[in-house]
């Protein structure tokens, strides 16, 4: 087992009568990235913000890196957080910026300025190192806000949707900071975001919340294997062909198969099977002659699984949660 | 659950080389200085201060030359709106700021620094004292010009320093606490401009405030009153300074009132939503 860097046990917060985590016990191992995943309201900020100690904790407890959240000072420095919504000062420049959060942790001027140098080269914002803020983009702030959380060199960083708003490339960039930061610093991550896909490229365990509760604490192949999830995909076929395509897929145990609302062309089957659902659906469509227009697969094992505990759990009874999975 | 449960003997703290000195109060009070004056609100908040105290001054000079006004007066109402305007422009700072970080988004990354909530408001205080002391420099000359030819300049500056700095670091803290527990910036704003309208409003009545026990008593409790009231005493009718020294415990009595509770309520009260526990 690796070193641990954070740990907590039964951990809750309420607000009055609201619960805004209950019981939380997990681990996560130093150079781990842990998803945090769960629909809005999960609680996946109010965990942030109990382990970032800016929200105290109603009962139970919890360490960073040793440290008890009785010393939530200590704690402070041994965390870095890049939260939900962060602002920035406009009129700042980024090397002002980080030196003086640097500064606020304790670095002298000389250490500040040294630290806020070598983090602007990391996250490729030298070039904008003596601009003000303001003009940044927002991939440029979302960089710059990870570098914040590591003007500490801390030991477990916390990425509140630190995508949300990001253009592709702007979503690789982040995703590619969240892995060297576990790898070559050695610290835990924990990835709040709704991006599934994300969350399998990049985490080695999920924790998925719904309303506060924990839903499941695992590795990814485990959260996918254990749920079973059902795979959709879409499948489009010549239109006088959809009757056969239907007849040959129907045909098979484990599947469903229905006309997508889209197009007419198009028909959405749910495999339940095994992960080599959707290879003997297109083996039958192959063997009845029907001619494969298309064929995508909807979202990823770990959406599906998502979607399966949370649907389970009575998560997405709205059209609200069905929009918060991005994929 | 399928991850293992841990033993806390698995518990290891990684050792790093972390720095050992804790950021102070006056880290935030520098930064928020740099914030004040380089970002443009410091100077331009100093330039209109400046324009409505050239107006004025104008003003308390031409009545002088046509005797309306003894050239004691003129430099004491003089001092007065510098005093008046310069606490009432560091208010409005201060009042900015624990629900401008808030609103910003900038107050969570405050809060998740070492520094405790107490040093971030003991900074923040400080730097908004900067903008009066600010006013205080640039009411010199205009004081100074005033008060050519009589000898009360240099008591006019001392009183305006001791008077309009015990105001300043009351309505200050005032203003943080506002600002603290307000819902929003506008409304940490509007309440601090309406507290300060209140309290100097009543020294501007034509004919000052009733006379007899009852005007008394409203002069001596309304900081801002008890201190102007102070130093025309001083300036206007020469009074020695410790004959009326007891108009001060009102400012003073601001001062603990705001000051006190500031600082000891801070972790408190500075939230990242108003008026929520920790």
């Amino acid at each position: 087992m690796g070193q641990l860097n954070l740990r907590t046990r039964q951990l809750s917060r309420r607000f009055g009568t609201r619960i805004g985590v209950d019981a939380l016990t997990f681990d996560a191992e130093r150079g781990e990235v842990l998803g945090l995943l769960g629909p809005n309201g999960a609680g996946k900020t109010t965990t942030i913000r109990l382990l970032s100690t800016v929200l105290a904790p109603t009962s139970g407890e919890f360490s960073v890196a040793g440290i008890p959240s009785s010393q939530p000072a200590e704690i402070r420095r041994r965390v870095g957080v890049l939260p939900e919504s962060a602002g920035y000062p406009r009129h700042q420049t980024g090397l002002e910026y980080l030196t003086y959060y640097a500064r606020l942790f304790g670095h002298n001027h000389a250490d500040a300025i040294r630290t806020a140098t070598g983090l602007l080269d990391e996250f490729g914002l030298t070039e904008r190192a003596a601009s003000p803020i303001s003009i940044y983009s927002r991939g440029m702030r979302q960089r710059l806000g990870i570098a914040r959380a590591l003007v500490n060199d801390p030991d477990v960083v916390f990425l509140d949707e630190p995508t949300l708003g990001l253009d592709p490339a702007g979503q690789l960039q982040i995703l590619h900071a969240v892995r060297e930061v576990a790898a070559r610093r050695g610290a835990t991550v924990v990835l709040s975001t709704h991006m599934l896909a994300e969350v399998e490229a990049v985490c080695s365990k999920v924790l998925i919340l719904d309303r506060g509760r924990m839903l499941k604490w695992s590795t990814v192949a485990e959260v996918t294997a254990a749920v079973g999830a059902p795979r959709s995909a879409v499948i489009r076929v010549p239109l006088e062909q959809v009757g056969a395509a239907r007849q040959a897929v129907g045909a098979l145990p484990g599947r469903t198969v229905a006309a997508a609302e889209e197009r007419p062309d198009v028909l959405r089957v749910t495999s339940s099977a095994s992960s080599d659902g959707m290879n003997a659906v297109l083996q039958e469509l192959v063997r009845a002659g029907v001619p494969i227009l298309g064929f995508e697969v909807e979202g990823t094992r770990l959406t599906d699984a998502y979607l399966s505990l949370t649907r389970d759990s009575g998560a997405h009874t709205g059209a609200d949660a069905e929009t918060e999975v991005v994929r | 659950m399928t991850a293992s449960s841990t033993t806390q003997s698995d518990w290891v703290a990684p050792a790093r080389v972390r720095p050992a000195g804790g950021a102070s109060w006056r880290t935030v009070a520098a930064q928020e200085c740099r914030d004040l004056w380089l970002s443009g609100r410091g100077p331009l908040l100093l330039f209109a201060f400046s324009l409505l105290l050239s107006a004025f001054t104008y003003l308390a000079a031409t009545n002088q030359a046509i005797n309306f006004l003894e050239q004691r007066e003129a430099v004491n109402l003089t001092m007065q709106i510098a005093v008046a305007v310069g606490v009432l422009v560091t208010l409005l700072v201060s009042a900015d700021g624990i629900s401008g970080e808030r609103e910003r988004g900038t107050l969570e990354s405050l809060l998740l620094t070492p520094v405790s909530r107490r040093a971030l408001v003991l900074g923040k205080l400080a730097a908004a004292l900067t903008v009066w002391f600010a006013t205080y420099l640039v009411s010199i000359p205009y004081i100074w010009v005033l008060g050519r030819g009589v000898s009360i300049v240099g008591q006019a500056l001392l009183l305006s320093l001791v008077v309009g700095t015990v105001l300043a670091v009351g309505l200050a803290a005032l203003g943080l606490l506002v600002s603290a527990l307000s819902a929003s910036n506008k409304v940490s704003i509007a309440v601090s401009f309406f507290i300060l309208l209140a309290l100097f409003a009543p020294t501007q009545l034509p004919g000052g405030l009733p006379k007899g026990w009852f005007g008394d008593v409203l002069a001596r409790v309304n900081p801002v009153g008890a201190g102007l009231h102070y130093s025309t005493a001083i300036l206007v009718n020469g009074h020695e300074w410790t004959r009326d020294f007891n108009y001060l415990i009102a400012p003073g009595v601001l001062v603990v009132l705001a000051v006190v509770p500031l600082m000891l309520l801070s972790d408190r009260i500075v939230q990242l939503e108003p008026g929520s526990a920790r």
